[in-house]
């Protein structure tokens, strides 16, 4: 089936641990202001450096603001035309936490507020979507949530999709890579000589996708997808390599049109060696590259969802953002941004990997 | 819209407690790759061979994902002992179909759903609309709920392992199938229902889906 349809980013709404807005996120970016603190919440040792959302409300609290942020903000005065998408790696795993911590036993932990579906039954309770999906595929949920609200408005299935990145923090995820031990206790440096890791953090990102084109919207190009088949947690940069070919092909797009690539850059050594790699084989001609891990941390299964927001925003902006904090530039052979720089940006590619090597390489561009 | 799909092949298998003969010694020679696999994944290497794949793009579903996985990571917070790097990485819900992929060296496509009661119904509708695109697509759903005192979670579900697999391709034939009288006497899993109603009726092959 050939696509039929353009599918346009036309509102999105972000909260972050670098911010409680769209707006604030890029500033912190551009200015290096990290939301990356130390923090004993979770585990006393190793004092990990994570990102929680600065906020007094409830993480579902701050769930439903960003939904009627879209509501306010958009064409839609409701999503009963709308389905939606999740894209999450946890779910509702604190709410599990909450209870099972309390009671030691699990009578108390309701399955309905474990699941990923947890997040739309939640969603479904305040408002009237038209249908409702999730993926759950570690750090590239979100990603691949676009990718399909992408595929199915251009194939004129749905008029809508309301995309939702979104992963709290909670013990599970944050002993888990302690465990693997790739957590840094500082800021991390993706693609810098001296780093010492990643950073766990947390974050809800949505975005409203329609066929419709409106006013300072950002075109959902392309989308790449592969699968490495080589091992749980360690890439293969072939596999990077083909979802950012595969982004371009379904893009239409020369290497030599992406104007910036906004890396999955983790601050592990496993994904920047790799993910440099590739990119510089994809893109010998040295597009600008950053990762924004180091001031947002790595939402994992929103992270796709929020570095599309980035994406979006870069673009509007005509403005590539530096790596915060990088000092000692591991590998010359790809462009890192060093300071921010102004310049004509048409197109923007964005990386996401995960856990089992499924990877998702999202093109977006300027409206035409 | 509606779009229907021709079951090329189908396959499933379940049990009340935990699946005796999953054919995995055979499936998967390597002593180390075995021993890392899940539930799950032993499951969905079976099921992948049962429907004889050939490395299309693959739609898996799961409700409760890697619950092992993630009952083994609690408790290990809960009595402070150390977390395991392979249990935490087999605690995602696309471990199963991550495994599967490294054993057959599929390097497609490969999507991880869990839409709670729904799984199975919208592996379906998404199988459908990439389906459009011409190819044969693998759809697989598994649930894993073995666990020790799951009795304190569940109280509805008689079949704790479980796992169906179709092979589908998009098709221009009437619907000889449809989910308009879908039963669960036997109390599986909700979550993988539409797909065991498809691979129990074998003598029909069209199924409507309504997206």
């Amino acid at each position: 089936m050939k696509i039929k349809n353009k599918v346009y980013i036309t509102t999105t709404s972000s909260i972050t641990c670098a911010g409680n807005n769209n707006e604030e996120l890029f500033k912190n970016i551009c200015e290096n202001n990290t939301g990356i603190k130390k923090n004993t919440d979770y585990f006393h040792v190793n004092e990990p450096s994570i990102g929680k959302i600065n906020s007094e409300k409830s993480f579902y609290e701050n769930l439903l603001i960003q939904c009627n942020n879209i509501l306010n903000n958009s064409n839609i005065d409701s999503f009963k035309d709308t389905l939606l998408i999740i894209g999450s790696s946890v779910g509702g795993m604190s709410n599990t936490e909450n209870s099972f911590f309390t009671t030691n036993d699990y009578k108390s932990v309701d399955v309905t507020q474990h699941n990923i579906h947890s997040v739309s039954l939640f969603l479904n309770n305040h408002f009237n979507f038209y249908d409702d999906i999730s993926f759950s595929t570690a750090c590239t949920s979100s990603a691949n949530a676009i990718g399909y609200a992408q595929e199915v408005l251009s194939k004129g299935i749905y008029k809508n999709a309301l995309v939702l990145g979104i992963d709290s923090l909670c013990k599970t995820t944050v002993g888990g890579f302690i465990s693997l031990g790739v957590l840094s206790d500082e800021c991390c440096q993706p693609f810098d000589k001296n780093r010492k890791g990643m950073n766990v953090s947390e974050a809800i990102a949505c975005l409203l996708l329609q066929t419709e084109k409106t006013d300072s919207c950002i075109e959902v190009c392309g989308v790449g997808y592969s699968s490495d088949a080589y091992h749980m947690t360690q890439p293969h940069p072939d596999g990077s390599k083909n979802a950012m070919m595969n982004a371009l092909k379904a893009s239409n797009l020369d290497h030599t049109q992406i104007d910036y690539i906004n890396a999955h850059g983790t601050g592990t050594l496993a994904n920047d060696t790799s993910e440099a790699n590739a990119i510089f084989s994809v893109f010998p001609n040295n597009p600008y590259v950053s990762s924004t891990k180091s001031i947002t941390g790595h939402t994992l299964g929103a992270a796709g969802a929020l570095e599309a927001i980035i994406s979006c925003m870069v673009i509007k902006k005509q403005l590539i953002p530096s790596n915060s904090f990088l000092n000692e530039v591991e590998n010359e052979d790809i462009n890192l941004s060093l300071e921010n720089i102004n310049q004509e940006v048409n197109y923007v590619l964005s990386n996401s990997f995960a856990f089992g090597g499924n990877n998702c390489s999202l093109v977006f561009g300027s409206a035409k | 819209m509606k779009i229907n799909l021709e079951i090329l092949n189908s396959a499933f298998i379940c049990d009340k407690i935990e699946i005796a003969e999953l054919n995995t010694k055979t499936l998967v020679p390597k002593m180390m790759t075995r021993r890392r696999l899940t539930r799950a994944a032993k499951i969905a290497i079976y099921l992948s061979n049962e429907v004889n794949s050939n490395n299309e793009r693959i739609i898996y579903g799961s409700s409760f994902g890697e619950l092992k996985s993630s009952a083994t990571i609690l408790n290990n917070i809960n009595n402070e002992e150390t977390i395991s790097p392979t249990v935490f990485q087999n605690s995602v819900y696309n471990t199963a179909v991550s495994y599967l992929s490294m054993l057959t060296s599929n390097k497609n496509e490969i999507l991880t759903i869990s839409s709670g009661d729904n799984t199975s119904l919208n592996v379906l509708k998404t199988a459908a609309i990439k389906a459009l695109d011409g190819d044969e697509i693998l759809v697989m759903v598994t649930e894993t709920l073995n666990i020790e005192k799951i009795e304190e979670l569940n109280n509805c579900i008689d079949y704790l392992e479980c796992g169906v697999a179709l092979k589908v391709k998009v098709t221009t034939k009437d619907a000889n199938l449809s989910f308009s009288n879908i039963q669960n006497p036997n109390n599986y899993p909700k979550s993988i229902l539409h797909m065991l109603h498809i691979a129990m009726n074998q003598d029909k092959n069209i199924i409507e889906i309504n997206i």
